[in-house]
Protein backbone atom coordinates (compact mmCIF):
# COMPACT_ATOMS: atom_id res chain seq x y z
CA UNK A 1 0.00 0.00 0.00
CA UNK A 2 1.21 3.27 -1.09
CA UNK A 3 1.58 5.84 2.19
CA UNK A 4 4.83 8.19 1.54
CA UNK A 5 3.79 11.73 0.42
CA UNK A 6 6.12 11.26 -2.36
CA UNK A 7 4.68 13.83 -4.57
CA UNK A 8 6.27 16.39 -6.24
CA UNK A 9 4.94 19.90 -5.08
CA UNK A 10 5.07 20.38 -8.59
CA UNK A 11 2.46 17.90 -9.81
CA UNK A 12 0.31 19.73 -7.17
CA UNK A 13 1.13 23.36 -8.47
CA UNK A 14 0.39 22.22 -12.14
CA UNK A 15 -2.88 20.31 -11.25
CA UNK A 16 -4.29 23.49 -8.86
CA UNK A 17 -3.41 25.77 -11.77
CA UNK A 18 -5.17 23.67 -14.64
CA UNK A 19 -8.07 23.07 -11.98
CA UNK A 20 -7.92 27.28 -11.82
CA UNK A 21 -8.35 27.59 -15.19
CA UNK A 22 -11.02 25.18 -15.38
CA UNK A 23 -13.10 26.86 -12.47
CA UNK A 24 -12.59 30.25 -14.25
CA UNK A 25 -13.52 29.40 -17.75
CA UNK A 26 -15.94 31.85 -19.04
CA UNK A 27 -19.35 29.83 -19.51
CA UNK A 28 -22.91 30.43 -20.61
CA UNK A 29 -25.48 31.68 -17.92
CA UNK A 30 -26.99 27.81 -17.57
CA UNK A 31 -23.67 26.22 -17.52
CA UNK A 32 -21.82 28.53 -14.65
CA UNK A 33 -24.39 27.93 -12.34
CA UNK A 34 -24.08 24.39 -12.09
CA UNK A 35 -20.10 24.52 -12.75
CA UNK A 36 -18.11 22.71 -9.92
CA UNK A 37 -15.57 24.62 -8.50
CA UNK A 38 -12.46 22.53 -9.50
CA UNK A 39 -9.47 24.83 -7.66
CA UNK A 40 -11.76 24.34 -4.21
CA UNK A 41 -11.50 20.50 -5.05
CA UNK A 42 -8.18 20.42 -5.87
CA UNK A 43 -6.95 21.88 -3.05
CA UNK A 44 -9.29 20.11 -0.88
CA UNK A 45 -8.06 16.83 -2.73
CA UNK A 46 -4.08 17.58 -2.09
CA UNK A 47 -4.34 18.50 1.94
CA UNK A 48 -6.70 15.95 2.89
CA UNK A 49 -4.43 12.74 0.73
CA UNK A 50 -0.66 14.67 1.27
CA UNK A 51 -0.89 17.46 3.09
CA UNK A 52 2.86 17.89 3.38
CA UNK A 53 2.87 18.08 -1.02
CA UNK A 54 0.10 20.19 -0.68
CA UNK A 55 0.09 22.56 2.29
CA UNK A 56 -1.16 25.69 3.38
CA UNK A 57 0.51 27.89 1.21
CA UNK A 58 -1.34 26.81 -1.57
CA UNK A 59 -4.33 27.14 -0.41
CA UNK A 60 -3.80 30.70 0.17
CA UNK A 61 -2.17 30.82 -3.62
CA UNK A 62 -4.97 29.46 -4.71
CA UNK A 63 -7.52 31.78 -3.01
CA UNK A 64 -5.36 34.81 -3.65
CA UNK A 65 -5.22 34.17 -7.46
CA UNK A 66 -8.81 33.75 -7.42
CA UNK A 67 -9.18 36.82 -5.89
CA UNK A 68 -7.09 38.44 -8.57
CA UNK A 69 -8.28 36.60 -11.72
CA UNK A 70 -12.43 37.07 -9.99
CA UNK A 71 -11.63 40.50 -9.53
CA UNK A 72 -13.19 39.95 -5.39
CA UNK A 73 -11.77 41.73 -2.80
CA UNK A 74 -8.24 40.80 -2.14
CA UNK A 75 -7.74 38.19 0.99
CA UNK A 76 -11.45 37.25 0.83
CA UNK A 77 -10.76 33.73 -1.19
CA UNK A 78 -7.59 33.55 0.47
CA UNK A 79 -8.94 33.57 3.85
CA UNK A 80 -11.49 30.75 2.77
CA UNK A 81 -9.31 28.82 1.12
CA UNK A 82 -6.92 29.06 4.01
CA UNK A 83 -9.16 28.07 6.43
CA UNK A 84 -10.38 25.32 4.33
CA UNK A 85 -7.15 24.22 4.24
CA UNK A 86 -6.12 24.41 8.04
CA UNK A 87 -9.68 22.06 8.11
CA UNK A 88 -8.94 19.56 5.90
CA UNK A 89 -4.82 19.57 6.98
CA UNK A 90 -6.42 19.46 10.83
CA UNK A 91 -8.78 16.21 10.08
CA UNK A 92 -7.18 14.69 7.40
CA UNK A 93 -6.76 11.45 9.60
CA UNK A 94 -10.26 11.37 10.22
CA UNK A 95 -11.44 11.41 6.51
CA UNK A 96 -9.11 9.90 4.35
CA UNK A 97 -9.71 6.52 5.76
CA UNK A 98 -13.13 6.45 5.10
CA UNK A 99 -15.41 5.56 2.20
CA UNK A 100 -15.71 7.32 -0.56
CA UNK A 101 -18.85 8.24 0.17
CA UNK A 102 -18.70 9.33 3.55
CA UNK A 103 -15.21 11.63 2.14
CA UNK A 104 -17.83 12.56 -0.16
CA UNK A 105 -20.36 14.34 2.83
CA UNK A 106 -17.19 15.46 4.69
CA UNK A 107 -16.37 17.47 0.93
CA UNK A 108 -19.62 18.60 1.10
CA UNK A 109 -19.34 20.03 4.67
CA UNK A 110 -15.80 21.62 3.39
CA UNK A 111 -17.36 23.78 0.41
CA UNK A 112 -20.70 24.42 2.61
CA UNK A 113 -18.25 26.00 4.95
CA UNK A 114 -16.04 27.96 2.58
CA UNK A 115 -18.95 29.06 0.75
CA UNK A 116 -20.41 30.64 3.89
CA UNK A 117 -17.06 31.96 4.82
CA UNK A 118 -17.19 34.20 1.48
CA UNK A 119 -20.82 34.84 2.19
CA UNK A 120 -20.41 36.25 5.23
CA UNK A 121 -17.08 38.81 4.60
CA UNK A 122 -18.97 39.74 1.53
CA UNK A 123 -22.08 40.76 4.10
CA UNK A 124 -19.75 42.49 6.80
CA UNK A 125 -17.61 44.48 3.98
CA UNK A 126 -21.64 45.67 2.62
CA UNK A 127 -21.39 43.79 -0.46
CA UNK A 128 -24.01 41.85 -2.32
CA UNK A 129 -24.93 38.48 -1.10
CA UNK A 130 -26.05 37.01 -4.19
CA UNK A 131 -28.34 34.49 -4.92
CA UNK A 132 -29.15 31.30 -4.21
CA UNK A 133 -27.22 30.54 -7.36
CA UNK A 134 -24.29 30.97 -5.69
CA UNK A 135 -24.23 27.57 -3.33
CA UNK A 136 -24.98 25.77 -6.25
CA UNK A 137 -21.69 24.41 -7.02
CA UNK A 138 -21.34 23.28 -3.33
CA UNK A 139 -24.04 19.50 -4.17
CA UNK A 140 -21.78 19.41 -7.58
CA UNK A 141 -18.81 19.64 -6.17
CA UNK A 142 -19.67 16.61 -3.47
CA UNK A 143 -20.91 14.42 -6.13
CA UNK A 144 -17.78 15.03 -8.41
CA UNK A 145 -16.02 13.99 -5.32
CA UNK A 146 -15.46 10.58 -5.84
CA UNK A 147 -14.14 11.47 -9.72
CA UNK A 148 -12.03 14.15 -8.23
CA UNK A 149 -10.03 11.61 -6.31
CA UNK A 150 -10.15 8.84 -8.88
CA UNK A 151 -8.49 10.96 -11.36
CA UNK A 152 -5.85 12.73 -9.14
CA UNK A 153 -5.27 9.42 -7.24
CA UNK A 154 -4.21 8.30 -10.94
CA UNK A 155 -1.64 10.97 -10.95
CA UNK A 156 0.17 10.12 -7.58
CA UNK A 157 0.27 6.14 -7.29
CA UNK A 158 3.01 4.26 -7.67
CA UNK A 159 3.23 2.28 -10.99
CA UNK B 1 -8.83 4.91 -3.41
CA UNK B 2 -5.65 5.08 -3.64
CA UNK B 3 -4.50 6.34 0.03
CA UNK B 4 -7.06 4.90 2.22
CA UNK B 5 -5.91 3.15 5.26
CA UNK B 6 -2.56 1.64 5.88
CA UNK B 7 0.19 3.20 8.18
CA UNK B 8 -0.06 7.04 8.13
CA UNK B 9 2.42 9.28 6.86
CA UNK B 10 4.41 11.31 9.01
CA UNK B 11 3.90 14.78 8.01
CA UNK B 12 7.48 16.87 7.68
CA UNK B 13 8.31 19.44 9.92
CA UNK B 14 6.76 22.20 8.13
CA UNK B 15 3.08 20.84 8.60
CA UNK B 16 3.81 19.87 12.53
CA UNK B 17 1.94 22.96 13.17
CA UNK B 18 -1.15 23.94 11.45
CA UNK B 19 -2.71 25.63 13.87
CA UNK B 20 0.15 28.84 13.55
CA UNK B 21 0.37 28.66 9.97
CA UNK B 22 -3.52 29.39 9.56
CA UNK B 23 -2.96 31.91 11.95
CA UNK B 24 -0.81 33.64 9.96
CA UNK B 25 -2.44 33.00 6.26
CA UNK B 26 -6.08 34.28 8.02
CA UNK B 27 -3.49 37.60 9.36
CA UNK B 28 -2.18 38.08 6.02
CA UNK B 29 -5.75 37.58 4.46
CA UNK B 30 -7.28 40.13 6.65
CA UNK B 31 -4.47 42.83 6.21
CA UNK B 32 -5.18 42.36 2.13
CA UNK B 33 -8.89 42.44 3.01
CA UNK B 34 -8.10 45.84 5.31
CA UNK B 35 -5.88 47.33 2.11
CA UNK B 36 -8.36 46.61 -0.40
CA UNK B 37 -10.96 48.66 1.30
CA UNK B 38 -8.36 51.61 1.62
CA UNK B 39 -7.84 52.32 -1.93
CA UNK B 40 -4.47 53.30 -2.73
CA UNK B 41 -2.64 50.07 -1.39
CA UNK B 42 -4.65 47.55 -2.63
CA UNK B 43 -4.59 48.88 -6.34
CA UNK B 44 -0.98 48.33 -5.69
CA UNK B 45 -0.90 45.44 -4.56
CA UNK B 46 -3.56 43.99 -7.37
CA UNK B 47 -1.27 46.01 -9.86
CA UNK B 48 1.28 43.65 -9.64
CA UNK B 49 -0.57 40.45 -8.79
CA UNK B 50 -2.52 41.78 -12.17
CA UNK B 51 0.71 40.99 -13.98
CA UNK B 52 1.20 37.80 -12.69
CA UNK B 53 -2.23 36.49 -13.51
CA UNK B 54 -2.15 37.90 -17.13
CA UNK B 55 -0.82 34.34 -18.54
CA UNK B 56 -3.77 32.92 -16.71
CA UNK B 57 -6.40 34.99 -18.32
CA UNK B 58 -5.01 34.39 -21.49
CA UNK B 59 -5.28 31.18 -21.15
CA UNK B 60 -8.78 31.06 -19.27
CA UNK B 61 -10.17 33.57 -22.33
CA UNK B 62 -8.03 30.81 -25.08
CA UNK B 63 -10.74 28.74 -25.81
CA UNK B 64 -13.49 31.34 -26.99
CA UNK B 65 -10.73 32.86 -29.11
CA UNK B 66 -9.76 29.52 -30.49
CA UNK B 67 -13.38 29.21 -31.74
CA UNK B 68 -14.19 32.26 -33.30
CA UNK B 69 -10.55 32.13 -34.94
CA UNK B 70 -11.22 29.18 -36.49
CA UNK B 71 -14.90 30.28 -37.61
CA UNK B 72 -13.13 32.68 -39.07
CA UNK B 73 -10.66 30.36 -41.11
CA UNK B 74 -13.37 28.40 -42.18
CA UNK B 75 -15.62 30.78 -43.88
CA UNK B 76 -16.68 30.30 -47.71
CA UNK B 77 -15.57 32.97 -50.13
CA UNK B 78 -19.22 33.89 -50.98
CA UNK B 79 -19.76 34.78 -47.61
CA UNK B 80 -16.84 37.18 -47.36
CA UNK B 81 -17.78 38.60 -50.77
CA UNK B 82 -20.97 39.22 -49.18
CA UNK B 83 -19.85 40.59 -46.30
CA UNK B 84 -17.16 42.53 -47.94
CA UNK B 85 -20.00 43.82 -50.19
CA UNK B 86 -22.19 45.20 -47.38
CA UNK B 87 -18.99 46.72 -45.61
CA UNK B 88 -18.71 48.77 -48.61
CA UNK B 89 -22.33 50.20 -49.09
CA UNK B 90 -22.16 51.14 -45.25
CA UNK B 91 -18.53 52.90 -45.70
CA UNK B 92 -20.41 55.06 -48.74
CA UNK B 93 -23.39 55.50 -46.41
CA UNK B 94 -21.25 56.64 -43.47
CA UNK B 95 -18.52 58.82 -45.04
CA UNK B 96 -21.68 60.84 -46.47
CA UNK B 97 -22.84 61.17 -43.01
CA UNK B 98 -19.83 62.18 -41.61
CA UNK B 99 -19.89 64.99 -44.07
CA UNK B 100 -23.13 66.10 -43.30
CA UNK B 101 -22.52 65.69 -39.58
CA UNK B 102 -19.39 67.75 -40.19
CA UNK B 103 -21.24 71.05 -41.13
CA UNK B 104 -23.83 70.61 -38.50
CA UNK B 105 -21.26 70.78 -35.77
CA UNK B 106 -19.81 73.55 -37.63
CA UNK B 107 -22.88 75.09 -37.43
CA UNK B 108 -23.85 74.43 -33.88
CA UNK B 109 -20.27 75.50 -32.49
CA UNK B 110 -21.31 78.81 -34.58
CA UNK B 111 -24.46 79.26 -33.34
CA UNK B 112 -23.60 78.54 -29.85
CA UNK B 113 -20.54 81.03 -29.93
CA UNK B 114 -17.46 79.16 -29.19
CA UNK B 115 -14.42 79.00 -31.67
CA UNK B 116 -12.60 75.76 -30.68
CA UNK B 117 -14.88 73.99 -33.09
CA UNK B 118 -11.74 72.40 -35.05
CA UNK B 119 -10.98 70.31 -32.39
CA UNK B 120 -12.35 66.90 -32.96
CA UNK B 121 -13.54 65.89 -28.83
CA UNK B 122 -11.64 62.21 -29.30
CA UNK B 123 -8.42 62.83 -29.56
CA UNK B 124 -6.60 59.53 -29.68
CA UNK B 125 -8.35 55.96 -29.70
CA UNK B 126 -6.88 52.62 -30.09
CA UNK B 127 -7.97 49.15 -30.77
CA UNK B 128 -7.87 47.00 -28.16
CA UNK B 129 -8.96 43.20 -27.84
CA UNK B 130 -10.86 41.36 -25.61
CA UNK B 131 -9.22 38.19 -24.04
CA UNK B 132 -11.52 37.45 -21.29
CA UNK B 133 -14.95 37.77 -20.56
CA UNK B 134 -16.72 37.64 -16.76
CA UNK B 135 -20.96 37.99 -17.66
CA UNK B 136 -22.04 36.73 -14.53
CA UNK B 137 -25.08 37.93 -12.51
CA UNK B 138 -22.43 39.78 -9.64
CA UNK B 139 -19.89 40.83 -12.33
CA UNK B 140 -19.76 41.95 -16.00
CA UNK B 141 -16.35 42.55 -16.58
CA UNK B 142 -13.95 41.91 -19.86
CA UNK B 143 -10.10 41.95 -20.15
CA UNK B 144 -8.54 43.61 -22.29
CA UNK B 145 -5.04 43.25 -23.82
CA UNK B 146 -3.74 46.83 -23.00
CA UNK B 147 -2.72 48.43 -20.46
CA UNK B 148 -0.84 51.37 -18.83
CA UNK B 149 2.19 50.14 -21.08
CA UNK B 150 -0.23 51.35 -23.59
CA UNK B 151 -1.13 54.88 -21.93
CA UNK B 152 -4.48 53.21 -21.34
CA UNK B 153 -5.63 55.39 -17.87
CA UNK B 154 -8.88 53.90 -15.12
CA UNK B 155 -12.41 55.21 -16.40
CA UNK B 156 -11.28 55.94 -19.52
CA UNK B 157 -14.20 55.26 -21.92
CA UNK B 158 -14.72 52.33 -24.35
CA UNK B 159 -17.39 51.95 -27.25
CA UNK B 160 -17.80 49.35 -29.94
CA UNK B 161 -19.06 50.48 -33.52
CA UNK B 162 -22.76 50.70 -32.54
CA UNK B 163 -22.31 52.54 -28.82
CA UNK B 164 -20.58 52.30 -25.50
CA UNK B 165 -18.79 49.42 -24.04
CA UNK B 166 -18.33 50.80 -20.33
CA UNK B 167 -15.14 52.00 -18.64
CA UNK B 168 -12.16 51.05 -17.52
CA UNK B 169 -12.56 49.42 -13.53
CA UNK B 170 -8.73 48.43 -13.34
CA UNK B 171 -5.68 49.17 -15.49
CA UNK B 172 -2.57 46.66 -15.26
CA UNK B 173 0.92 47.18 -16.59
CA UNK B 174 -0.30 45.03 -20.07
CA UNK B 175 -4.03 44.41 -19.47
CA UNK B 176 -7.08 46.04 -17.78
CA UNK B 177 -10.53 45.18 -16.83
CA UNK B 178 -13.13 46.47 -18.39
CA UNK B 179 -16.69 47.20 -16.21
CA UNK B 180 -19.59 46.80 -18.63
CA UNK B 181 -22.35 49.22 -18.67
CA UNK B 182 -24.58 46.20 -17.20
CA UNK B 183 -22.07 45.45 -14.16
CA UNK B 184 -24.63 46.03 -11.73
CA UNK B 185 -22.25 48.31 -9.92
CA UNK B 186 -22.24 50.49 -12.56
CA UNK B 187 -24.04 53.77 -13.32
CA UNK B 188 -24.19 55.88 -16.70
CA UNK B 189 -26.19 59.51 -16.72
CA UNK B 190 -28.09 59.52 -19.82
CA UNK B 191 -30.59 61.27 -21.97
CA UNK B 192 -33.68 60.51 -24.04
CA UNK B 193 -32.69 62.09 -27.93
CA UNK B 194 -35.84 62.23 -28.40
CA UNK B 195 -37.05 64.73 -25.51
CA UNK B 196 -33.74 64.94 -23.56
CA UNK B 197 -35.03 63.85 -20.30
CA UNK B 198 -32.45 62.67 -18.25
CA UNK B 199 -31.90 59.99 -16.25
CA UNK B 200 -29.58 56.94 -14.84
CA UNK B 201 -29.01 53.71 -16.48
CA UNK B 202 -27.52 51.22 -14.28
CA UNK B 203 -26.29 47.55 -15.12
CA UNK B 204 -28.39 44.27 -14.43
CA UNK B 205 -25.93 41.64 -14.16
CA UNK B 206 -27.63 40.45 -17.98
CA UNK B 207 -25.76 41.72 -20.66
CA UNK B 208 -28.91 42.24 -22.83
CA UNK B 209 -30.53 44.71 -20.22
CA UNK B 210 -30.28 48.16 -18.53
CA UNK B 211 -32.25 49.39 -16.16
CA UNK B 212 -33.96 52.91 -15.90
CA UNK B 213 -33.36 54.00 -12.15
CA UNK B 214 -34.74 57.55 -11.03
CA UNK B 215 -37.11 58.34 -13.27
CA UNK B 216 -40.09 59.86 -12.33
CA UNK B 217 -43.53 58.54 -12.98
CA UNK B 218 -44.54 61.43 -14.86
CA UNK B 219 -41.55 61.31 -17.73
CA UNK B 220 -41.64 60.90 -20.81
CA UNK B 221 -40.71 57.76 -21.95
CA UNK B 222 -41.83 55.62 -24.96
CA UNK B 223 -40.81 51.90 -26.25
CA UNK B 224 -38.02 52.47 -28.68
CA UNK B 225 -36.48 55.84 -27.55
CA UNK B 226 -33.19 56.02 -28.21
CA UNK B 227 -30.02 56.60 -24.83
CA UNK B 228 -27.76 58.36 -25.40
CA UNK B 229 -24.66 60.14 -22.53
CA UNK B 230 -25.64 63.31 -21.14
CA UNK B 231 -22.34 64.13 -19.86
CA UNK B 232 -23.50 64.95 -16.89
CA UNK B 233 -21.62 61.98 -14.58
CA UNK B 234 -17.92 63.82 -15.57
CA UNK B 235 -16.88 60.35 -16.71
CA UNK B 236 -17.89 59.86 -20.07
CA UNK B 237 -18.52 62.34 -22.80
CA UNK B 238 -21.89 63.32 -23.92
CA UNK B 239 -23.43 61.86 -26.89
CA UNK B 240 -22.48 58.64 -26.49
CA UNK B 241 -25.47 56.00 -27.84
CA UNK B 242 -26.31 53.72 -25.05
CA UNK B 243 -29.12 51.97 -25.52
CA UNK B 244 -32.69 51.56 -26.56
CA UNK B 245 -35.57 51.21 -24.26
CA UNK B 246 -37.32 47.79 -24.42
CA UNK B 247 -39.67 48.52 -21.77
CA UNK B 248 -42.01 50.83 -19.96
CA UNK B 249 -44.62 50.82 -17.77
CA UNK B 250 -46.38 53.56 -15.27
CA UNK B 251 -47.95 52.58 -12.44
CA UNK B 252 -49.84 55.48 -11.00
CA UNK B 253 -49.29 54.06 -7.34
CA UNK B 254 -45.50 54.47 -7.59
CA UNK B 255 -43.21 57.53 -7.97
CA UNK B 256 -40.66 56.14 -10.36
CA UNK B 257 -41.94 54.76 -13.64
CA UNK B 258 -40.28 51.42 -14.34
CA UNK B 259 -37.99 50.96 -17.83
CA UNK B 260 -35.57 48.90 -19.60
CA UNK B 261 -33.13 49.16 -22.21
CA UNK B 262 -31.52 46.74 -24.39
CA UNK B 263 -27.84 47.78 -24.65
CA UNK B 264 -26.70 49.79 -28.04
CA UNK B 265 -23.24 47.77 -27.85
CA UNK B 266 -23.15 44.25 -28.69
CA UNK B 267 -21.55 43.50 -25.17
CA UNK B 268 -21.13 39.88 -25.51
CA UNK B 269 -19.94 39.23 -28.71
CA UNK B 270 -17.41 42.06 -29.22
CA UNK B 271 -13.75 41.07 -29.40
CA UNK B 272 -12.29 44.47 -29.93
CA UNK B 273 -13.24 47.65 -28.86
CA UNK B 274 -12.13 51.05 -29.13
CA UNK B 275 -10.34 53.04 -26.58
CA UNK B 276 -10.76 56.88 -26.63
CA UNK B 277 -8.83 59.38 -25.26
CA UNK B 278 -10.72 62.84 -25.64
CA UNK B 279 -9.30 66.36 -26.19
CA UNK B 280 -9.73 68.38 -22.76
CA UNK B 281 -10.84 71.38 -23.38
CA UNK B 282 -13.55 70.70 -25.89
CA UNK B 283 -16.58 71.47 -24.12
CA UNK B 284 -18.24 67.94 -24.49
CA UNK B 285 -15.30 66.20 -23.13
CA UNK B 286 -15.35 64.53 -19.38
CA UNK B 287 -15.39 67.33 -17.09
CA UNK B 288 -13.56 65.74 -14.50
CA UNK B 289 -10.40 67.26 -14.16
CA UNK B 290 -9.05 63.99 -12.53
CA UNK B 291 -10.25 62.15 -15.56
CA UNK B 292 -8.76 64.36 -18.33
CA UNK B 293 -4.88 63.97 -17.41
CA UNK B 294 -3.42 67.75 -18.65
CA UNK B 295 -6.97 69.89 -18.10
CA UNK B 296 -6.51 73.62 -17.87
CA UNK B 297 -8.83 75.66 -16.38
CA UNK B 298 -12.21 74.87 -17.62
CA UNK B 299 -13.66 76.49 -20.49
CA UNK B 300 -16.88 76.08 -20.10
CA UNK B 301 -18.90 75.85 -17.16
CA UNK B 302 -19.03 73.17 -15.04
CA UNK B 303 -21.70 70.71 -15.49
CA UNK B 304 -24.05 70.81 -12.80
CA UNK B 305 -25.45 68.02 -11.02
CA UNK B 306 -28.91 67.82 -11.57
CA UNK B 307 -31.07 66.28 -9.75
CA UNK B 308 -33.42 63.59 -11.92
CA UNK B 309 -36.61 65.28 -10.31
CA UNK B 310 -35.45 68.44 -12.21
CA UNK B 311 -36.31 66.43 -16.09
CA UNK B 312 -39.91 67.68 -15.42
CA UNK B 313 -39.57 70.46 -17.94
CA UNK B 314 -37.59 69.17 -20.54
CA UNK B 315 -35.32 71.26 -22.75
CA UNK B 316 -35.17 69.85 -26.40
CA UNK B 317 -31.12 68.91 -26.20
CA UNK B 318 -29.55 67.55 -29.34
CA UNK B 319 -27.32 64.78 -28.80
CA UNK B 320 -24.23 66.41 -28.56
CA UNK B 321 -24.57 69.05 -26.24
CA UNK B 322 -22.23 70.31 -23.65
CA UNK B 323 -23.80 69.60 -20.40
CA UNK B 324 -24.87 72.72 -19.19
CA UNK B 325 -22.92 74.96 -21.66
CA UNK B 326 -22.56 79.00 -20.38
CA UNK B 327 -24.08 80.11 -23.89
CA UNK B 328 -27.63 81.37 -23.69
CA UNK B 329 -30.35 80.15 -25.72
CA UNK B 330 -29.21 79.50 -29.28
CA UNK B 331 -29.75 82.66 -31.38
CA UNK B 332 -31.70 81.61 -34.45
CA UNK B 333 -29.19 83.99 -36.25
CA UNK B 334 -27.74 82.81 -39.52
CA UNK B 335 -23.79 84.30 -38.56
CA UNK B 336 -22.13 84.92 -35.10
CA UNK B 337 -23.90 83.54 -32.27
CA UNK B 338 -24.04 85.63 -28.93
CA UNK B 339 -20.72 86.49 -27.63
Amino acid sequence: MYTRSRESPLLVWITVLIALVLTLLPLPQWLAIAWPNFVLLAVLYWSTMTPAAGGMLIGFAAGLAVDVLGGAQLGQHAFAFSLLTYLAIKLHLLTRSKPIFEQAIFALLALLIYEATLWAIDGFSNRSTGTWMRWMHIPVGAILWPIVVGLLGRLHSPR
Amino acid sequence: MALAGGAMNRPSARDLAPGPRFFLFAILSLVLMYFDQKDGWGERIRYGLQAAAYPIQVTIGSPGRLWSASREFFRSRGSLREENETLRLRERELALRTLRLNALEAENMRLRGLDTMSLPLVKKSAVVNVVNADLGRLRQRLVIDAGQGSGLYRTQTLVDTHGLVGQLARVGPWSSEVMLITDPEAAVSVEIVRNGVRSVVVGTGDDNLLDLSLLPATADVQVGDELVTSGLGGVFPAGIPVGTVTESRRDPDELLAYARARPAASLSASRQLLALWFEPTHPSAPSDPRLTETLPAPTVASPVTVAPSATDTPEPAPAATAPAGNAPAPARRPRGGPR
